[in-house]
């Protein structure tokens, strides 16, 4: 029995009684002494080398300070030093005199000027929803149909309306965003997709010197776009920083005409029980009730037409193809929705005239497409006139497109295959 | 770090005596600032740093302006190697976290359990283990969740499965036959007839038919699974007396819980854990297990296989003493 001797000992608190184990257990369980267990926090141990007890970090207790009115608490803060037994001086809260940018701790979000007492679930451009495309069609209130409206179908099939050696062309595109654009053997998708977007737009550009209202197009990059509305008495926004967005003078014709319009009424909305529609959408009591086009009034080009979507994220954070279809429809109601609240106002009505907004989506291989016609601002009950969504989803630009270099004979050829 | 903390709050001193007193020297409130931030440093840090008290009276106006308070600064920053930030995070979250691996050291940087260190990196998905756990503000007797996915998980025998119900997802031990695509009722009404629970569902005990297998069980009612739930294990609901029940656990000790903590129905998943073969020492050690110590030791009466019979049943409830042992007598 060895008597460890202790510091800072009162003599209220029990002595420590160390058991010397024998010398083979001790080597087996590295210098660990059995011993009864007491409160060891906060002692030192001066008459051993290594630490015996204190089994785990010490605790920080910290002592309540007692306030007592009338009663002055004598702290050691004229000493200007640590005075053992003295109180612990408690300074005022300090607060810096100048704005410093690296400092700077914002307003709780109960003070903010726009904090509203309803939350409203924000979907974003990052957003990716649970349930996917049906979770989509829910907050938007449409129904879905598989495949392309007849007359988009018509127009791409019929020869004149094709680009001279289109299929030359697309290949050409197709090479020159994999293979030529850098010297790399494989480039990275946010290097190729961007490319091959922008050569397909050119060779449909070039389709103006037979169509002359074609000319009648922008390309927007990078506008935000706001839509709000109500549904089932949750407030939705639709907020974000698009890829890009191809704008037109005169608004796209309506793909259905009114009477079928009407006819669905009769349609349910899918609901996925237990999950609720709202989501993995950002909740935020802190919001901005707008409806915002991204475009000021006056644009000579104030028609939206067609969104286009690139993935480009390799990773885990990547958009996979469900996610990336209810993101088109998400944002193509968010835009169609801002147009019509801007032309028709705010009041919830049926629309007469309906808005088509088309969108493509893309991660440098698959497509997605996407045609929805507005017809109904009215999203507060389930009941009543959806809206409609045509989609053409997965489809395959080219098989593969891969180049490796091949030696054959000390000489270098590139083997397209 | 600590140079450039002592650095910082040297630095900020004014050096103004009171030969400046004509001119009206503001005192230097930059030295709080160094002292505040090196104060928050160390906050982080569990191990106390030297506390250098600075005894420097600030510069004050001649016309009888007050001192302004001092304050102490640091001139030694804690170690962070063996921080653990990282399982201090408060808000549930389903993404992984990364995990810091302590190779079997303590907070002094010793060995306290051999055996353990290097392995796979592993990243820790904050399991719920409270299974009535109801959304903030919808309160009800009973919810569902769908099963999203299955997956398996480093920091467990067990596997975990992403369920989603409300606006909400977390992650829950899975049970044998979970798939995605599954919806499970988590309830926490007791009836006076036994439920007909299916595998996966969560009631109170006391809802429960004798006899159930159960997993994930609460020992506290509202505290959280604490038995049951490493992989292919399951205990067995044995009586149900006055409010208690008892139940049998995978190691054939009988305890008794209040009839009101929750338990899952069915047996864990990965019901083949304990039929592995690790097959060579290299897999071991990508479980992080190291390996013992070579030197042979003369076994004492501590080695060998032991039968003992059952210790006795474990009362986790705090009943007057008639009716705990009315209940006890006769186990």
């Amino acid at each position: 029995m060895s008597k460890v001797i202790q510091h800072g000992v009162r003599s209220t608190e029990p002595m420590l009684l160390v058991v010397q184990v024998g010398n083979a257990a001790r080597s087996a369980f590295g210098n660990y002494s059995h011993s009864r267990r007491c409160d060891v926090s906060g002692r030192r141990f001066f008459s051993v080398t290594c630490a015996l007890f204190g089994r785990g970090p010490p605790s920080r207790i910290e002592k309540k300070t007692v306030d007592i009115p009338g009663l002055e608490r004598v702290t050691y803060a004229d000493r200007m030093h640590y005075v053992p037994g003295l109180a612990k001086p408690v300074f005022p809260d300090w607060r810096r005199d100048w704005h410093d940018p690296h400092h700077y701790r914002g307003p709780k979000n109960e003070e903010m000027k726009l904090h509203k007492a309803n939350p409203c679930y924000v979907f974003n451009q990052r957003t990716k929803i649970l349930e996917g495309v049906r979770q989509a069609l829910w907050l938007t209130k449409s129904k879905l149909i598989q495949g392309l409206p007849e007359h988009i179908l018509s127009l791409a099939e019929d020869p004149a309306n094709q680009i001279e050696d289109q299929g030359k062309r697309v290949q050409q595109a197709i090479r020159h965003s994999c293979f030529w654009d850098t010297t790399a053997i494989r480039p990275k998708r946010d290097r190729f997709c961007p490319v091959l977007l922008r050569d397909l737009l050119h060779l449909c550009g070039t389709l103006q010197l037979k169509h002359t209202s074609l000319s009648k197009s922008i390309l927007a990059e990078n506008y935000r776009v706001a839509a709000l509305w109500n549904q089932e008495s949750d407030v939705f926004q639709v907020r974000g920083l698009i890829g890009m967005l191809l704008n037109i003078m005169t608004p796209l014709p309506e793909v259905i005409q009114s009477g079928e319009v009407l006819a669905t009424e009769n349609h349910t909305l899918e609901t996925f029980c237990p999950i609720s529609p709202t989501i993995d959408l950002q909740s935020t009591y802190v919001y901005d009730q707008k409806n915002d086009t991204g475009f000021r009034d006056g644009y000579p080009y104030p028609h939206a037409h067609t969104l286009f979507f690139i993935e480009t994220e390799d990773s885990a954070a990547k958009f996979k193809p469900e996610q990336l279809r209810a993101k088109m429809i998400m944002f193509a109601f968010g835009n169609a929705l801002a147009r019509a609240k801007s032309l028709y106002g705010e009041h919830p009505q049926v629309l007469e005239q309906p808005v088509v907004v088309q969108s493509i989506a893309t991660d440098g291989r698959l497509f997605q497409f996407i045609v929805l016609q507005l017809n109904t601002t009215d999203l507060g009950p389930d009941t009543g006139v959806k809206n409609l969504i045509w989609m053409d989803q997965d489809q395959l630009l080219y098989d593969y497109a891969k180049c490796r270099p091949l030696i054959k004979k000390k000489a270098v050829t590139m083997a397209k295959h | 770090m600590a140079l450039s903390a002592l650095a910082r709050a040297l630095g900020s001193l004014s050096l103004s005596a009171s030969s400046n007193m004509a001119q009206g020297v503001r005192p230097a409130h930059l030295l709080s600032q160094t002292v505040k931030q090196s104060t928050e440093l160390c906050r982080y840090s569990s191990l106390p740093c030297s506390r250098l008290l600075l005894t420097v009276r600030k510069t004050s106006f001649c016309f009888g302006a007050q001192q302004q308070p001092w304050r102490g600064i640091l001139t030694s920053a804690a170690l962070c190697q063996n921080s653990t930030r990282w399982k201090q995070r408060t808000k549930y979250t389903i993404r992984p976290i990364g995990k810091k691996k302590t190779g079997g050291r303590d907070h002094t940087g010793k060995i306290r359990t051999h055996g353990i260190g290097g392995g796979h990196k592993q990243r820790y998905r904050m399991v719920d283990f409270q299974r009535l756990n109801f959304e903030a503000g919808k309160e009800s007797e009973f919810f569902e969740e769908k099963v999203m996915e299955v997956r398996y998980d480093p920091c467990r025998s067990a596997d975990i499965a992403l369920v989603a119900g409300g606006s909400r997802k977390r992650w829950i031990i899975a049970t044998e036959n979970m798939q995605a695509g599954d919806v499970i009722k988590t309830s926490r009404t007791i009836g006076r007839m036994a439920v007909s629970a299916n595998e996966g569902d969560s009631y109170p005990l006391g809802a429960l038919p004798i006899g159930s297998l159960i997993n994930n069980l609460e020992i506290y009612p509202g505290k959280g699974a604490q038995y049951v739930r490493a992989a292919g294990t399951c205990g067995v609901l044995l009586r149900k007396v006055n409010g208690t029940a008892i139940v049998q656990l995978p190691s054939k000790r009988q305890i008794q819980v209040l009839e009101t903590c929750m338990a899952t129905v069915g047996r864990v998943s990965n019901v083949d854990h304990n039929k592995r073969i690790i097959g060579k020492a290299g897999r071991n050690r990508w479980l992080g297990i190291r390996p013992s110590s070579g030197l042979w030791q003369r076994k004492g009466g501590w080695a060998g296989r032991k039968i003992k019979p059952i210790p006795p049943m474990k009362s986790y409830v705090n009943l007057p003493s008639a009716a705990a042992a009315a209940g006890t007598t006769t186990s």
